[in-house]
């Protein structure tokens, strides 16, 4: 397969501590990319990486198959991106400023009103960025990661700050990219619900290492609910599961279903209920990304 | 690139009062004479017989104050626009080499040192000019006198400029240029070797333009390491 992105044992440390470690990332073309992690997991180290803001301390990057070391230029070309923070002039106007990635990037002058009314800042254009709020601030980043069109999108936390329309019209706006555009977006979060809507790839990075990378179906198995329920004879009605072939696990003061649909569940119950144990309560429960990564993580180390 | 570079720097600039300070320097360093001048010119036109001469050297005894002083801070401003909200890493992740990043901020702080030193010239001529100082103008000197302080000031661009692009916080820079400004004030008093003398242009040569052929060579070599050490870092 062709990889718009591809880093190989890619590892950065900072003294002794590996902030990346290892780290295989592939993204296909057309992607929307989830780097899923917890804070300090490394996302962003990567992220600097694959724009060459750092050096590897060991391995490599190659962006639409090309190696960043030796044609770092070429390859920003047709790479937008937005780390951490936004970053801008706050003495200029949000106009002022696009202006000046616009003189670099040698695109139309017309890009700038483009992009300012893809993230909905044309209204305040004219304003000086300082009185911006965060959220727009984040919008301004947006644009100017979307100045030139480029071919790779790289977003490092994007909707941080955005309140909850403004994450729905990013979301939209992200989604539309890769149609529209043939983008390849990569974003960083350490929500699996934020991307989880918009995400066709996910991978999950931990203490550096990458613990998961795969398409969201198979990611969307892992962060299936689990159904637990309370017996009056815990115990006993895990034994009478398992004896009748059904698969439970037994918790501190309740039951765990591994049901992977809804008729299972119904069956689970109705036994239980047939064998005479009294049912106090039945509830889902919405497994945390926390849950998932240490689930991931103990897989890792088992396999 | 490095043109585009230096066209979106100058934009950058913009309302942060630099261009106020490039007027403010060579006028205020010609301002100082005016009050010199103004308070006892019977006396100051005693001293030499060639008093154009002697106009010159008296404003050239703060000039080299002027430029240093205004060396700090503008390669201290041009850092931190960029530090302020950390930009740096979003002009380094454009399709530009760090190298011409370093050389568009070294080329724009040269531009607005060197429009003072052509301001500084039209000044120092122009209140000259009204001060009766003799017929004979000595043009030559003036240009001496105006532009040769900013090439032998450029190893201290060069120095500062490294220090405050490389440096997380910009109180180190100001610190070292502090220092600085004290040096060139006490100019008479150091060794030749030490880089804040030369824009006093004296010398054991009595050559001035031997501070400037020095400032421009041992410039260029602080440009280029500064240039080496920011490409070799991480952005910030
Ligand atoms: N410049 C640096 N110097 C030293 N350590 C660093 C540096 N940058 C990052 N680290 C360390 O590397 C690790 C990974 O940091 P990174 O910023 O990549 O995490 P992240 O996944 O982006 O986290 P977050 O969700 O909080 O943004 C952290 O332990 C951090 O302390
Ligand atoms: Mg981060």
């Amino acid at each position: 397969m062709e990889y718009i992105v591809e880093t190989k044992h890619l590892t950065k440390s900072f003294g002794k501590e590996k902030a990346v470690s290892n780290l295989e990332m592939k993204i296909p073309k057309g992607e929307i990319y989830g780097f899923l992690g917890p804070n300090g997991a490394g996302k962003t180290t990567t992220i600097r990486m694959l724009l060459g803001l750092m050096r590897p301390t060991s391995g490599s990057v190659q962006l639409f198959g090309k190696d960043m070391k030796n044609n770092r230029i070429e390859i920003l070309k047709n790479v937008g991106s937005l780390v951490e923070n936004p970053s801008y002039y706050p003495h200029l106007t949000a106009k002022e400023n696009l202006e000046a990635s616009r003189k670099i990037l040698n695109v139309p002058k017309k890009r700038i009103d483009e992009v300012l009314q893809q993230v909905r800042l044309h209204g305040v254009a004219n304003k000086k960025v300082k009185g911006y709020s965060l959220g727009m601030k984040q919008r301004l980043g947006i644009a100017a990661a979307m100045l030139h069109q480029p071919e790779l999108l790289i977003l490092d936390e994007p909707t941080n700050g955005l309140d909850p329309s403004g994450i729905i019209e990013m979301r939209q706006l992200i989604q539309s990219l890769p149609k529209e555009y043939g983008m390849t977006v990569l974003i960083s979060s350490h929500l699996l619900s934020e991307i989880d809507q918009m995400a066709t790839r996910v991978g999950v990075v931990s203490k550096g290492k990458m613990i998961f990378q795969d398409s969201i179906e198979t990611m969307r198995k892992f962060a299936q609910a689990s159904i637990q329920v309370k017996v009056n004879d815990n115990e006993a009605a895990w034994r009478s599961l398992l004896a009748n072939g059904q698969k439970a696990d037994l918790g501190e003061e309740s039951v765990t279903l591994q049901a992977e649909d809804d008729e299972q569940v119904a069956a689970s119950i109705r036994y239980l209920v047939q064998q005479g144990f009294s049912i106090y309560r039945v509830q889902e429960e919405k497994r945390s990304l926390e849950n998932i990564f240490l689930e991931m993580t103990k897989e890792e180390q088992a396999g | 690139m490095i043109l585009s570079l230096v066209k979106a720097d100058f934009l950058k600039i913009k309302r942060k009062g630099m261009w106020l300070l490039c007027l403010i320097g060579p006028f205020g360093v010609v301002a100082l004479q005016m009050v010199n001048y103004g308070v006892r010119k019977d006396y100051l036109f005693d001293q030499m017989d060639d008093r154009w001469l002697y106009y010159i050297l008296n404003i050239n005894t703060f000039t080299p104050l002027a430029i240093v002083l205004g060396i700090v801070i503008l390669t201290s401003f041009m850092a931190s626009i960029e530090d302020e909200t950390n930009a740096w890493k979003q002009l380094v992740a454009l399709p530009v080499s760090k190298r011409a990043v370093y050389l568009s901020k070294f080329t724009v702080v040269s531009c607005i040192v060197f429009l003072s030193s052509v301001l500084l010239f039209l000044f120092m001529l122009g209140y000259g000019l009204t001060l009766g100082l003799g017929a004979d103008i000595p043009y030559l000197r003036i240009i001496e006198y105006s532009f040769l302080p900013f090439f032998a000031a450029l190893p201290v661009l060069g120095l500062q400029l490294w220090v405050a692009s490389v440096s997380k916080n910009q109180a180190i820079p100001v610190t070292l240029g502090a220092v600085g400004v004290i040096l060139a004030y006490s100019a008479p008093l150091l060794p030749d070797w030490v880089i804040w003398k030369w824009p006093a242009l004296s010398n054991d040569w009595d050559h001035s333009y031997i501070n400037a052929l020095l400032g421009i060579g041992f410039g260029l070599v602080l440009y280029v390491l500064g240039m080496i050490d920011f490409k070799r870092r991480d952005v910030k």
